[in-house]
Protein backbone atom coordinates (compact mmCIF):
# COMPACT_ATOMS: atom_id res chain seq x y z
CA UNK A 1 0.00 0.00 0.00
CA UNK A 2 1.27 3.50 -0.77
CA UNK A 3 2.09 5.82 2.11
CA UNK A 4 -0.86 8.00 1.15
CA UNK A 5 -3.27 5.05 1.19
CA UNK A 6 -1.96 4.01 4.61
CA UNK A 7 -2.65 7.51 5.95
CA UNK A 8 -6.19 7.48 4.55
CA UNK A 9 -6.73 4.08 6.15
CA UNK A 10 -5.50 5.39 9.51
CA UNK A 11 -7.87 8.36 9.36
CA UNK A 12 -10.82 6.27 8.17
CA UNK A 13 -10.31 3.69 10.89
CA UNK A 14 -9.90 6.34 13.58
CA UNK A 15 -13.23 7.92 12.58
CA UNK A 16 -14.81 4.48 12.76
CA UNK A 17 -13.64 4.11 16.36
CA UNK A 18 -14.34 7.70 17.36
CA UNK A 19 -18.03 7.72 16.44
CA UNK A 20 -19.36 4.72 18.45
CA UNK A 21 -17.46 5.86 21.54
CA UNK A 22 -18.35 9.52 21.57
CA UNK A 23 -21.84 9.54 20.09
CA UNK A 24 -23.78 7.79 22.90
CA UNK A 25 -22.42 10.09 25.61
CA UNK A 26 -22.91 13.18 23.45
CA UNK A 27 -26.45 12.21 22.39
CA UNK A 28 -27.94 10.56 25.47
CA UNK A 29 -26.52 12.71 28.29
CA UNK A 30 -29.40 15.17 28.17
CA UNK A 31 -31.95 12.42 27.86
CA UNK A 32 -33.89 10.70 30.65
CA UNK A 33 -33.81 6.93 30.12
CA UNK A 34 -36.91 4.97 31.17
CA UNK A 35 -36.36 2.80 34.27
CA UNK A 36 -36.39 -0.44 32.32
CA UNK A 37 -33.64 0.81 30.01
CA UNK A 38 -31.48 1.79 32.98
CA UNK A 39 -31.98 -1.67 34.42
CA UNK A 40 -31.10 -3.24 31.08
CA UNK A 41 -27.97 -1.10 30.84
CA UNK A 42 -26.94 -2.09 34.38
CA UNK A 43 -26.64 -5.68 33.17
CA UNK A 44 -24.38 -4.75 30.26
CA UNK A 45 -21.31 -4.62 32.51
CA UNK A 46 -21.57 -8.14 34.02
CA UNK A 47 -22.50 -9.52 30.59
CA UNK A 48 -19.54 -7.83 28.89
CA UNK A 49 -17.10 -8.92 31.60
CA UNK A 50 -18.41 -12.49 31.50
CA UNK A 51 -17.91 -12.61 27.75
CA UNK A 52 -14.50 -10.89 27.88
CA UNK A 53 -13.24 -13.26 30.57
CA UNK A 54 -14.47 -16.35 28.73
CA UNK A 55 -12.94 -15.22 25.44
CA UNK A 56 -9.62 -14.20 26.95
CA UNK A 57 -9.23 -17.63 28.60
CA UNK A 58 -10.81 -20.00 26.10
CA UNK A 59 -9.92 -18.15 22.88
CA UNK A 60 -6.68 -16.35 23.74
CA UNK A 61 -5.49 -16.20 20.14
CA UNK A 62 -8.86 -15.34 18.64
CA UNK A 63 -9.95 -18.95 18.04
CA UNK A 64 -11.62 -21.31 20.49
CA UNK A 65 -8.99 -23.45 22.17
CA UNK A 66 -10.59 -25.71 24.74
CA UNK A 67 -7.99 -28.34 25.63
CA UNK A 68 -5.59 -29.29 28.42
CA UNK A 69 -2.77 -27.74 26.37
CA UNK A 70 -4.35 -24.30 26.75
CA UNK A 71 -2.17 -22.72 29.45
CA UNK A 72 -4.71 -19.93 30.01
CA UNK A 73 -7.16 -22.43 31.49
CA UNK A 74 -4.56 -23.60 34.02
CA UNK A 75 -3.54 -20.06 34.92
CA UNK A 76 -7.23 -19.19 35.31
CA UNK A 77 -7.67 -21.47 38.36
CA UNK A 78 -5.21 -19.87 40.84
CA UNK A 79 -6.06 -16.42 39.50
CA UNK A 80 -9.79 -16.85 40.14
CA UNK A 81 -9.15 -18.21 43.64
CA UNK A 82 -6.94 -15.24 44.54
CA UNK A 83 -9.49 -12.81 43.08
CA UNK A 84 -12.32 -14.28 45.18
CA UNK A 85 -10.19 -14.60 48.32
CA UNK A 86 -8.40 -11.21 48.28
CA UNK A 87 -10.57 -9.02 46.00
CA UNK A 88 -7.30 -7.24 45.21
CA UNK A 89 -6.53 -6.37 41.61
CA UNK A 90 -2.83 -6.08 42.34
CA UNK A 91 -2.54 -9.53 43.96
CA UNK A 92 -4.73 -11.14 41.31
CA UNK A 93 -2.63 -9.67 38.52
CA UNK A 94 0.63 -10.69 40.20
CA UNK A 95 -0.52 -14.27 40.72
CA UNK A 96 -1.96 -14.48 37.21
CA UNK A 97 1.21 -13.21 35.53
CA UNK A 98 3.45 -15.38 37.71
CA UNK A 99 1.30 -18.46 37.05
CA UNK A 100 1.48 -17.86 33.31
CA UNK A 101 5.25 -17.26 33.37
CA UNK A 102 5.81 -20.48 35.35
CA UNK A 103 3.48 -22.52 33.15
CA UNK A 104 5.06 -21.18 29.99
CA UNK A 105 8.66 -21.69 31.04
CA UNK A 106 8.11 -25.06 32.70
CA UNK A 107 5.82 -26.70 30.18
CA UNK A 108 6.78 -25.20 26.83
CA UNK B 1 -9.26 19.21 38.21
CA UNK B 2 -9.45 17.03 41.31
CA UNK B 3 -5.93 15.79 42.00
CA UNK B 4 -6.94 12.87 44.20
CA UNK B 5 -9.35 11.57 41.56
CA UNK B 6 -6.72 12.05 38.86
CA UNK B 7 -4.20 10.01 40.86
CA UNK B 8 -6.72 7.23 41.48
CA UNK B 9 -7.43 7.14 37.74
CA UNK B 10 -3.74 6.91 36.89
CA UNK B 11 -3.23 4.16 39.48
CA UNK B 12 -6.22 2.20 38.20
CA UNK B 13 -4.68 2.30 34.72
CA UNK B 14 -1.44 0.59 35.80
CA UNK B 15 -2.71 -3.00 35.34
CA UNK B 16 -4.07 -2.00 31.94
CA UNK B 17 -0.73 -0.54 30.88
CA UNK B 18 0.94 -3.78 31.97
CA UNK B 19 -1.45 -5.75 29.80
CA UNK B 20 -1.06 -3.40 26.85
CA UNK B 21 2.71 -3.80 26.89
CA UNK B 22 2.86 -7.09 24.96
CA UNK B 23 -0.21 -6.23 22.85
CA UNK B 24 0.97 -2.79 21.74
CA UNK B 25 4.47 -4.12 21.27
CA UNK B 26 3.20 -6.88 18.99
CA UNK B 27 1.16 -4.32 17.05
CA UNK B 28 4.27 -2.17 16.55
CA UNK B 29 6.28 -5.15 15.32
CA UNK B 30 3.55 -6.30 12.90
CA UNK B 31 2.95 -2.75 11.66
CA UNK B 32 6.56 -2.31 10.64
CA UNK B 33 6.48 -5.72 8.98
CA UNK B 34 3.37 -4.65 7.05
CA UNK B 35 5.30 -1.69 5.65
CA UNK B 36 4.18 1.07 8.00
CA UNK B 37 6.71 3.62 9.21
CA UNK B 38 7.25 4.19 12.93
CA UNK B 39 5.34 7.46 12.60
CA UNK B 40 2.39 5.76 10.89
CA UNK B 41 2.25 2.96 13.45
CA UNK B 42 2.39 5.51 16.26
CA UNK B 43 -0.21 7.74 14.62
CA UNK B 44 -2.54 4.78 14.36
CA UNK B 45 -2.23 4.02 18.07
CA UNK B 46 -2.74 7.72 18.89
CA UNK B 47 -5.79 8.17 16.66
CA UNK B 48 -7.45 4.77 16.90
CA UNK B 49 -6.63 3.26 20.30
CA UNK B 50 -8.43 0.02 19.55
CA UNK B 51 -6.51 -3.24 19.65
CA UNK B 52 -8.73 -5.49 17.56
CA UNK B 53 -9.55 -2.73 15.07
CA UNK B 54 -5.91 -1.85 14.51
CA UNK B 55 -5.00 -5.49 13.92
CA UNK B 56 -7.79 -5.71 11.37
CA UNK B 57 -6.55 -2.57 9.60
CA UNK B 58 -3.04 -4.06 9.54
CA UNK B 59 -4.38 -7.16 7.86
CA UNK B 60 -5.99 -5.05 5.15
CA UNK B 61 -2.84 -2.95 4.66
CA UNK B 62 -0.74 -6.10 4.43
CA UNK B 63 -2.77 -7.61 1.59
CA UNK B 64 -3.20 -4.22 -0.13
CA UNK B 65 -6.94 -4.52 0.43
CA UNK B 66 -9.56 -1.81 -0.05
CA UNK B 67 -9.54 1.00 2.52
CA UNK B 68 -13.31 0.79 2.83
CA UNK B 69 -12.94 -2.84 3.99
CA UNK B 70 -10.80 -1.70 6.92
CA UNK B 71 -13.27 1.05 7.79
CA UNK B 72 -16.39 -1.13 7.63
CA UNK B 73 -14.72 -3.95 9.55
CA UNK B 74 -13.81 -1.41 12.23
CA UNK B 75 -17.34 -0.03 12.42
CA UNK B 76 -18.56 -3.60 13.02
CA UNK B 77 -15.92 -4.37 15.64
CA UNK B 78 -16.65 -1.11 17.41
CA UNK B 79 -20.40 -1.64 17.77
CA UNK B 80 -19.55 -2.94 21.24
CA UNK B 81 -18.19 0.46 22.21
CA UNK B 82 -21.62 1.87 21.49
CA UNK B 83 -23.03 -0.53 24.09
CA UNK B 84 -20.24 0.25 26.56
CA UNK B 85 -20.53 4.01 26.44
CA UNK B 86 -24.34 3.91 26.44
CA UNK B 87 -24.26 1.88 29.65
CA UNK B 88 -21.99 4.55 31.17
CA UNK B 89 -24.40 7.40 30.42
CA UNK B 90 -26.63 6.86 33.51
CA UNK B 91 -23.50 7.14 35.69
CA UNK B 92 -21.89 10.07 33.90
CA UNK B 93 -25.04 12.15 33.71
CA UNK B 94 -25.23 14.95 36.31
CA UNK B 95 -21.64 14.22 37.37
CA UNK B 96 -19.45 15.03 34.39
CA UNK B 97 -20.00 17.84 31.89
CA UNK B 98 -21.40 16.11 28.76
CA UNK B 99 -18.91 17.77 26.40
CA UNK B 100 -15.93 16.71 28.51
CA UNK B 101 -17.45 13.26 29.08
CA UNK B 102 -17.90 12.83 25.31
CA UNK B 103 -14.32 13.80 24.56
CA UNK B 104 -12.89 11.58 27.30
CA UNK B 105 -15.04 8.69 26.10
CA UNK B 106 -12.64 8.43 23.18
CA UNK B 107 -10.43 6.54 25.63
CA UNK B 108 -13.06 3.85 26.29
CA UNK B 109 -11.72 0.39 25.43
CA UNK B 110 -12.61 -3.09 26.67
CA UNK B 111 -10.13 -2.60 29.48
CA UNK B 112 -10.82 0.99 30.56
CA UNK B 113 -14.55 0.24 30.40
CA UNK B 114 -14.15 -2.79 32.68
CA UNK B 115 -12.20 -0.75 35.23
CA UNK B 116 -14.35 2.39 35.10
CA UNK B 117 -17.74 0.69 35.30
CA UNK B 118 -16.51 -1.14 38.40
CA UNK B 119 -15.51 2.09 40.10
CA UNK B 120 -18.77 3.83 39.17
CA UNK B 121 -20.76 1.22 41.11
CA UNK B 122 -19.61 2.87 44.37
CA UNK B 123 -17.97 6.16 43.37
CA UNK B 124 -19.53 8.91 41.26
CA UNK B 125 -17.49 9.50 38.10
CA UNK B 126 -15.40 12.64 37.74
CA UNK B 127 -13.68 14.07 34.69
CA UNK B 128 -10.37 13.87 36.58
CA UNK B 129 -10.77 10.13 37.15
CA UNK B 130 -11.80 9.55 33.52
CA UNK B 131 -8.83 11.56 32.28
CA UNK B 132 -6.38 9.81 34.61
CA UNK B 133 -7.59 6.34 33.65
CA UNK B 134 -8.15 6.77 29.92
CA UNK B 135 -5.16 8.97 29.11
CA UNK B 136 -2.71 6.82 31.10
CA UNK B 137 -4.00 3.68 29.38
CA UNK B 138 -3.76 5.44 26.01
CA UNK B 139 -0.17 6.57 26.71
CA UNK B 140 0.69 2.99 27.64
CA UNK B 141 -0.75 1.78 24.36
CA UNK B 142 1.12 4.43 22.37
CA UNK B 143 4.49 3.88 24.05
CA UNK B 144 4.34 0.10 23.71
CA UNK B 145 3.52 0.58 20.01
CA UNK B 146 6.56 2.82 19.58
CA UNK B 147 8.75 0.27 21.37
CA UNK B 148 7.48 -2.52 19.14
CA UNK B 149 7.87 -0.52 15.94
CA UNK B 150 11.41 0.60 16.83
CA UNK B 151 12.79 -2.51 18.54
CA UNK B 152 10.72 -4.88 16.42
CA UNK B 153 13.09 -7.60 15.47
CA UNK B 154 15.20 -7.54 18.66
CA UNK B 155 12.74 -9.03 21.15
CA UNK B 156 10.96 -11.93 19.54
CA UNK B 157 9.35 -13.74 22.44
CA UNK B 158 7.43 -11.75 25.05
CA UNK B 159 5.36 -14.79 26.12
CA UNK B 160 7.94 -16.01 28.59
CA UNK B 161 7.25 -13.08 30.93
CA UNK B 162 3.66 -14.15 31.52
CA UNK B 163 2.37 -10.67 30.60
CA UNK B 164 -0.01 -12.30 28.14
CA UNK B 165 -2.10 -13.14 31.18
CA UNK B 166 -2.24 -9.58 32.54
CA UNK B 167 -5.52 -8.66 30.82
CA UNK B 168 -7.28 -12.01 31.43
CA UNK B 169 -6.28 -11.75 35.12
CA UNK B 170 -7.66 -8.22 35.22
CA UNK B 171 -10.97 -9.31 33.67
CA UNK B 172 -11.25 -12.17 36.18
CA UNK B 173 -10.73 -9.85 39.14
CA UNK B 174 -13.02 -7.11 37.81
CA UNK B 175 -15.74 -9.67 37.18
CA UNK B 176 -15.41 -10.94 40.77
CA UNK B 177 -15.54 -7.37 42.10
CA UNK B 178 -18.51 -6.43 39.96
CA UNK B 179 -20.68 -9.32 41.11
CA UNK B 180 -22.87 -8.21 44.01
CA UNK B 181 -25.85 -10.55 43.67
CA UNK B 182 -26.55 -14.03 42.40
CA UNK B 183 -28.36 -12.76 39.33
CA UNK B 184 -25.10 -11.05 38.25
CA UNK B 185 -23.40 -14.47 38.25
CA UNK B 186 -26.20 -15.85 36.11
CA UNK B 187 -26.01 -12.96 33.61
CA UNK B 188 -22.22 -13.22 33.35
CA UNK B 189 -22.36 -16.99 32.87
CA UNK B 190 -25.13 -16.85 30.28
CA UNK B 191 -23.26 -14.16 28.38
CA UNK B 192 -19.98 -16.11 28.53
CA UNK B 193 -21.55 -19.34 27.29
CA UNK B 194 -23.59 -17.61 24.57
CA UNK B 195 -20.51 -15.73 23.41
CA UNK B 196 -18.51 -18.96 23.08
CA UNK B 197 -21.33 -20.92 21.41
CA UNK B 198 -22.01 -18.14 18.90
CA UNK B 199 -18.28 -17.89 18.18
CA UNK B 200 -18.17 -21.66 17.68
CA UNK B 201 -21.14 -21.76 15.31
CA UNK B 202 -20.14 -18.62 13.38
CA UNK B 203 -16.36 -18.22 13.49
CA UNK B 204 -16.63 -14.88 11.66
CA UNK B 205 -18.36 -13.45 14.72
CA UNK B 206 -15.15 -14.00 16.70
CA UNK B 207 -13.30 -11.76 14.28
CA UNK B 208 -15.66 -8.79 14.48
CA UNK B 209 -16.69 -9.53 18.10
CA UNK B 210 -20.34 -9.77 17.16
CA UNK B 211 -20.54 -12.82 19.39
CA UNK B 212 -19.87 -10.52 22.35
CA UNK B 213 -22.40 -7.95 21.18
CA UNK B 214 -25.16 -10.54 20.66
CA UNK B 215 -24.35 -12.33 23.94
CA UNK B 216 -24.39 -9.04 25.87
CA UNK B 217 -27.71 -7.92 24.41
CA UNK B 218 -29.30 -11.33 25.09
CA UNK B 219 -27.94 -11.63 28.64
CA UNK B 220 -28.90 -8.05 29.59
CA UNK B 221 -32.40 -8.69 28.24
CA UNK B 222 -32.58 -11.82 30.35
CA UNK B 223 -31.54 -9.68 33.33
CA UNK B 224 -34.53 -7.39 32.79
CA UNK B 225 -36.92 -10.33 32.43
CA UNK B 226 -35.95 -12.26 35.57
CA UNK B 227 -36.53 -11.10 39.13
CA UNK B 228 -33.30 -10.04 40.81
CA UNK B 229 -32.07 -12.59 43.30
Amino acid sequence: MSSEAIWITIIGVSLATLIPRILPVALFSGFEFPKIVIKWLSYVAPAVLGALTALSILAPAGELHISVSNLYIWAFIPTLLVAIKTRSLFLTLSVGIAAMAILYNVIM
Amino acid sequence: MDRVELTVGVKDAVPIVLGYLPLGFAFGVLASQAGMTVIQATAMSVLCFTGAGQYIALGVIQVQGAIITAVIANLLVNVRYFLFTTSMVPFLKNHVNPVIASILSYGVTDETYAVAINRYQNHPPTSAYMAGLNITAHLGWISSTVLGAVLGSMVTNTDQFGLAFALPAMYICLLVLLITKKSDVLIALVSAILCLVIGYIWPWSMENMFNMVIATIAAATLGVMIREF
